[in-house]
């Protein structure tokens, strides 16, 4: 090997060293924080390490410690508003994005600028302005309020994901079950909505996480009455590093994992909504 | 609604007002919900951006926003100006290396920067609190490489901190966009251009950047204005210390003194900070439709 491509080489290794350390060493952090029971400076890793806080989030060990939080309540509030988010959403979005899929219809363009409006301008004006309103029709701080607040962060996503997955599916295959006799509805339900089902799957996870991950529009409308585990987090962070560390792992794994999975129903666009 | 029409049968004009109906109908709870949880409370931002506490049209709410935070919607400018630029010169470059070398390794790489994509921004505050803290990590791996001293850590929950954590989460998804678009160019042109003796840089930028101009503006755009309209990363990171965000502005004004005037007159100046880009992006996106990457 040449003395410049063992330089290229060497230049190669450490760019990517410091790659990794950039990319993970904030996961570390966490990591490290969530099984830190003593950690005191300047000690580069912790002195102690266990699983206690783990066990106390969880509910599994009860805890006298001041600070000390339990997410079993967050964790239940946070599933039930993402289960009907993902209902809602995808009765809603589903219909939809077979139409723009399938349909060419009038008002396409201004439609199409409404569902796109939320990727071009900052959200959080809409947030504080929606709760002007619920503040009046009395939906602040109520699980109604926050899961319209998802509904309506997660639905664009939801229409152009299903709506992605219905135009990948040739309209000759619905044209055929239809010229042997079905219904337009029978061939949509027998052949259109299996062969899209994969995507619409894809997009129902996504709402999913979106829902659970969801922070700012919660914040202006849920608190203080409704805490989600993004809500826990946040107010545990100010004094309790460790408990706070476990609930951001906690939120952080089916993010990875189900985006992972999902991933390649999506255009790189939308990836980047999900947990603002 | 066995007139519904489909895309083969678009050339038979007849009876297309019926036609319309059904698909409008199946449009219509989407749009509905969208324009009376989006577009109404959009629209009233700006509306309300004029109002005065008694009701009258005033641009009063205006020049208190600038007499209270006109150093903050500077900073604000500042972060996401930089964090765009930092975090587009590195996607671009990571794009390219993954795009021009082979292997296990890249392989590997590919794989693992998308890992912040995924993750909320609740979770990368979280994150950087522990990693950027003055005995965090970050200080005390730089103090183990010899590079600072542990008794003067860098103290980053400021303007660097707040670049560093945006970059960390948006330089990976611009890479995806990017990458997505390199991707898309034919080997051909990069062997072309590297026979006729351009190096790794000039290959770059003469050819995978040009022909990606739309997907890296994209990537850009999506960037900035994400970052601009960000609330929870200021929020947690910096919170009310000052300067701080326009976002931890607009919700101190109206959690804490309900001044919705102030706070929507913030909005409106968030929304001109990204407003040429939005324009772009969304005749881009509109005239394109949306299923081509």
């Amino acid at each position: 090997m040449s003395r410049s491509k063992i330089l290229v080489k060497a230049i190669e290794a450490v760019v990517l060293v410091f790659l990794c350390f950039f990319i993970f060493g904030p996961m570390l952090a966490l990591v490290l924080w969530s099984v830190a029971m003593k950690w005191f400076w300047p000690h580069v890793l912790p002195q102690e390490i266990g699983l206690d806080y783990w066990a106390q989030a969880l509910g599994l060990q009860k805890s006298l410690a001041i600070g000390a939080v339990s997410i079993t309540d967050a964790f239940q509030t946070s599933i039930v508003i993402a289960v009907l988010v993902v209902v809602l959403a995808m009765l809603i979005a589903v219909p939809a994005g077979y139409v723009l899929a399938k349909y060419r219809i009038p008002f396409r363009g201004a439609i199409l600028f409404l569902f796109l409006m939320p990727q071009a301008f900052p959200q959080q004006p809409v947030f504080v302005n929606l709760l002007f309103s619920f503040n009046k029709i009395g939906l602040t701080s109520t699980i109604h309020g926050v899961v319209l607040i998802h509904l309506m962060v997660s639905l664009v996503f939801a229409v152009w994901i299903s709506s992605a997955a219905f135009k990948g599916i040739p309209p000759e295959l619905e044209e055929a079950a239809r010229s042997v006799g079905a219904s337009r509805l029978r061939a949509f339900f027998q052949i259109t909505l299996p062969l899209a089902a994969p995507g619409l799957l894809a997009s129902a996870v996504f709402v999913f996480l979106t829902s659970l991950d969801e922070f700012t529009g919660t914040f202006f409308i849920g608190l203080p009455f409704i805490s989600t585990l993004p809500m826990l987090l946040y107010s545990s962070s100010g004094y309790n590093l460790q408990f706070a560390s476990v609930i951001a792992i906690v939120l952080l794994i089916p993010s990875i994992l189900f985006m992972v999975i999902i991933e390649r129903f999506l255009k790189a666009e939308y990836i980047g909504g999900v947990g603002v | 609604m066995a007139v519904a029409k489909s895309d083969a049968s678009l050339q038979d004009k007849k009876g297309e007002r019926l036609a319309w109906a059904f698909p409008l109908a199946l449009l219509l709870p989407a749009t509905a919900l969208m324009l009376v949880l989006y577009a109404w409370p959009f629209v009233s931002s700006v509306y309300r951006s004029f109002l005065a506490k008694g009701g009258e049209l005033t641009l009063a709410n205006y020049q208190k926003a600038f007499e209270l935070y006109f150093r903050d919607v500077v900073f604000s400018l500042e972060v996401a100006i930089l964090s765009t630029i930092v975090a587009a010169i590195l996607s671009i470059t990571l794009s390219a290396y993954v795009r021009l070398s082979s292997g296990r390794l890249v392989k590997l790489i590919s794989l693992l920067y998308r890992l912040p994509i995924f993750i909320p921004f609740v979770v990368v505050g979280q994150m950087m609190r522990t990693f950027l803290a003055p005995h965090g990590l970050l200080n005390i791996f730089l103090a183990q490489v010899g590079v600072i001293d542990l008794n003067a850590p860098l103290q980053l929950f400021n303007m660097q901190g707040l670049v560093l954590s945006f970059v960390w989460k948006q330089a990976p998804f611009m890479t995806l966009i990017i990458l997505g678009g390199f991707q898309m160019i034919d080997d051909a042109f990069v062997e072309a251009a590297r026979s006729v003796g351009a190096n790794i840089l000039q290959v770059i930028l003469r050819v995978l950047v040009p022909m990606n101009r739309a997907s890296i503006s994209v990537a850009i755009i999506l960037a900035f204005t994400s970052t601009v309209g960000t609330f929870t990363l200021p929020f947690m990171l910096i919170g009310g210390k000052i300067p701080t965000t326009v976002t931890v502005d607009i919700a101190h004004r109206v959690t804490y003194f309900g001044d919705w005037g102030v706070a929507n007159a913030l909005g409106v100046l968030m929304y001109l900070m990204v407003l040429i880009m939005a324009i772009y992006y969304l005749r881009y996106s509109v005239k394109k439709g949306i299923y081509e990457a």
